[in-house]
């Protein structure tokens, strides 16, 4: 008991001293304040995989009236920008060669004359060097083509007698429903997650940086001679920074509300409990850095090449579903990546404690094995 | 300036590198782990992926669409005897997309004449944005695909009974015969290759640039070469090509690497791809030394190049197309070298473009370069 007590008075003592530093500390907190609005504008406002303004060309061999409407029509879904008309195939595939059209739709010279006789075709080349819009703007042409009439006449006809036939000769009629995010917004599935990325930016940094600085500039020795154990000193120092951290997911959340509309529709109270875990996980890594370095341009350093493969490989950016399975495996030991899982679940759909005992107990567990890490790595040693 | 004096600068530079085991192992691992961890993050198709499904049609209609889905390979389908046990399983994040079938199913489709076409629910966690698009993609056409073989069957079985020759219901409707040059399979891979090349070169040349001329003046010795008949110049041209040289040789390491490890090669010239890569590293280096002089210490310029790094990849168009951003940011990410030479890269990688396609973007890179060349001699002669 008394040894305990003995322990969190340290602890608090080292807290305390950390805290009145940070405070005068103007870069740090330009930094925290900064690195959230940065990031909301970016996730929120600028990055996107939906595409828009998409350049392409039209081959249309056919000069009839339903191959106009056809134009017509896929330039409505509103992708696209004003299609390029071409003269011949050469033209239209050196478009796609240089990067000026993304898409080139042909449409034959018998295009008219198959609407009567037979199933009309026509053919698309898409630019494969940008396989995510080519992929994405082949599914949308392929729909419209698919709902497309080209015999305006029996459109009349049909409506008068058979109204439902329009999406016609699949056979089958897909109704897709987009749960918890209807319009298939990228910006909700980045802003749900944004807290994550900045919580991993910031407890890799301050714990690398801050430590190897104080043992660059000689205050850790002077600490060690004080009766504090390295545990001690390092738990203290980290103690006013999961208070930061609450503070930038509150300007995150927040941020991402009042700016894009994105609230949590979960519970608060399971992000904030999620949150704890996740925050001395990621604080343990950024310990683990500082003792693998020896100053702080190496730890700036190697702290963003931690940083990086965290954020691709955990999912936050990109679905880590669709990666290879040793590559899905390596993201799993990342902490960003349980965090950013239960984060999805607890701000779009709606999720609670039930939804997300997987991701807190991975945390936890991640949490234990760094602190044993660091335990190991953290024997007092000096020089 | 003298040659001799400058290959001495030289060799001490490339001595000094090699020494350093922190710089070599960031020189070949950083690159290499960039390269191993972007290739594989960007798909347009899924596999494997777990769908739930609600088969409350249980006929032989619905056995065989659902057979069908599994024969693709992309979906794994895994029924839920409830409607709410699925929904609650797309909540929990158990599956990221979900198949419903309509009790009436078969007989929608049996008295087809003139009904409507039997409807089929898909319900996807929008929660995951990419994966729902990609899923939706591919479900759609595999439904499409099943649904008309199945209607055909009984069509015609119904023709020839009717002696109808032509459902109207057939005439709808516009096929697409779809193909993608330059990476027919539309893998992310290679893409994602091409664009490491701008990342790496954008960002940690440029910190590995700003760090060693830092800490030259840090620790005194950029001073003692002062003191030797060198010049400015001439020293600092003796850090900057054999950082320029060990750059270059860790972009071939990068291509041999992505070929023989990723399978991606460039469609087009390897050379050509190594000249314009060296013409970039030139303006890496430049960035550097201007961020390397503005700085006090090594910490400060790392974080200076951090900063002033990420958004820039980002905006880049390095994973995200620069033409889907607002405009005014497009404008923005249209005056970032690195925008450019992403470009260039992929057109060089995946559209085997040559030098007069690009000449264009070659011409802006090359202008840039000058301006950016420019801009650090003139920070050098303020500081000296």
């Amino acid at each position: 008991m008394e040894r305990l007590r003995h322990f969190a008075t340290n602890v608090l003592a080292m807290a305390y001293r950390e805290g009145s530093v940070m405070r005068h500390d103007k870069a740090f907190i330009a930094a925290v304040a900064v690195q959230p609005i940065v990031m909301l504008l970016l996730f929120g406002g600028a990055l996107s995989n939906e595409p828009a303004n998409v350049p392409w060309a039209v081959l249309d061999q056919s000069q009839s009236a339903g191959a106009r409407r056809l134009v017509e029509e896929i330039g409505a879904t509103g992708y696209f920008l004003a299609p390029q008309r071409v003269a011949s195939y050469e033209d239209g595939r050196a478009l796609l060669a240089r990067g000026a059209a993304v898409a080139l739709v042909v449409i034959p010279h018998d295009f008219q004359r198959d609407t009567f006789r037979s199933r009309p075709q026509i053919q698309l080349l898409l630019d494969g060097a940008d396989p995510l819009t080519a992929a994405r703007i082949g599914g949308t042409i392929g729909q419209v083509a698919r709902k497309f009439d080209p015999d305006l006449r029996s459109v009349a006809a049909r409506s008068a007698d058979r109204p439902a036939v329009a999406n016609g000769s699949a056979g089958l009629q897909t109704r897709p429903r987009f749960w918890f995010n209807p319009t298939l917004r990228d910006r909700n599935f980045f802003l749900a997650a944004l807290g994550g990325m900045l919580l991993t930016n910031l407890c890799f940094s301050v714990s690398s940086i801050g430590l190897v600085g104080e043992r660059e500039s000689g205050t850790y020795e002077a600490t060690l001679a004080l009766p504090t154990s390295p545990l001690e000193i390092v738990l203290g120092k980290l103690l006013p920074y999961v208070g930061v951290c609450y503070v930038v997911l509150v300007i995150a959340i927040v941020g991402a509300g009042t700016l894009f509309g994105v609230w949590p529709k979960g519970s608060w109270l399971a992000i904030g409990v999620l949150t704890l875990p996740f925050v001395f996980a990621s604080l343990s890594v950024g310990v683990l850095i500082s003792t693998l370095v020896h100053t702080s341009a190496q730890a700036v350093f190697l702290t963003v090449f931690v940083i990086l493969p965290s954020v691709v490989l955990s999912g936050v950016m990109f679905p880590y579903q669709l990666m290879p399975h040793g590559v899905r495996a390596i993201g799993a030991i990342l902490p960003l990546r349980w965090y950013q899982i239960g984060l999805r679940s607890l701000v779009l759909r709606g999720g609670d404690f039930g939804d997300v005992w997987v991701p807190l107990v991975a945390l936890c567990l991640q949490f234990t094995v760094l602190m044993a890490l660091v335990r190991w790595r953290m024997k007092p040693r000096l020089g | 300036m003298k040659v001799r004096r400058l290959r001495t600068l030289m060799v001490r530079e490339v001595r000094a590198t090699l020494r350093d085991p922190f710089t070599v192992i960031s020189l070949i691992a950083v690159p290499l782990v960039a390269l191993l961890a972007f290739s594989s993050i960007l798909a347009t198709n899924v596999e494997h992926m777990r769908l739930g499904v609600h088969d409350a049609s249980r006929s032989a209609l619905s056995r065989r669409l659902l057979s069908d889905v599994a024969a693709s390979g992309a979906f794994d389908p895994s029924p839920y005897a409830t409607r709410e046990a699925l929904e609650a399983a797309l909540v929990a994040g158990e599956i990221s997309a979900a198949l419903v079938l309509p009790p009436d199913l078969q007989d929608a489709l049996a008295q087809r004449a003139g009904a409507a076409p039997p409807e089929v629910q898909v319900l996807y966690d929008g929660a995951e944005t990419v994966l729902a698009g990609n899923a939706d993609a591919f479900l759609r056409s595999i439904l499409a695909a099943s649904g008309a073989r199945i209607s055909v069957r009984e069509l015609s079985s119904r023709a020839t009974r009717l002696g109808e020759l032509r459902s109207p219901a057939a005439r709808a409707g516009v096929d697409v015969v779809t193909q993608a040059l330059f990476n027919p399979q539309l893998l992310g891979r290679p893409f994602m290759v091409a664009g490491t090349f701008g990342f790496v070169l954008s960002f940690v040349t440029v910190l590995i640039t700003a760090v060693s001329i830092v800490n030259e003046r840090l620790s005194g010795t950029f001073d003692q070469l002062q003191l030797t008949p060198a010049t400015t110049v001439e020293i600092l041209l003796g850090k900057l090509l054999p950082l320029g040289a060990v750059f270059s040789l860790d972009v071939l390491l990068m291509v041999v690497v992505a070929g023989l490890v990723l399978g991606v090669w460039p469609a087009g010239s390897v050379l050509f791809f190594l000249l314009v890569a060296t013409v970039y590293v030139s303006m890496s280096l430049s960035l550097g030394l201007i961020f390397s002089a503005t700085s006090a210490t090594a910490a400060e310029a790392v974080q200076k190049t951090v900063l002033f790094s990420v958004p820039l990849v980002q905006l880049s168009g390095f994973a995200f197309p620069i033409r889907n951003m607002p405009m005014p940011v497009q404008w923005l990410a249209e005056l970032l070298p690195a925008t450019h030479f992403i470009r260039v890269a992929r057109a060089i990688y995946l559209r085997g473009a040559g030098p007069f396609e690009l000449w264009s973007e070659l011409l802006f890179l090359g202008a840039f370069g000058a301006a950016l060349i420019a801009l650090a001699v003139r920070t050098l002669e303020r500081r000296t």
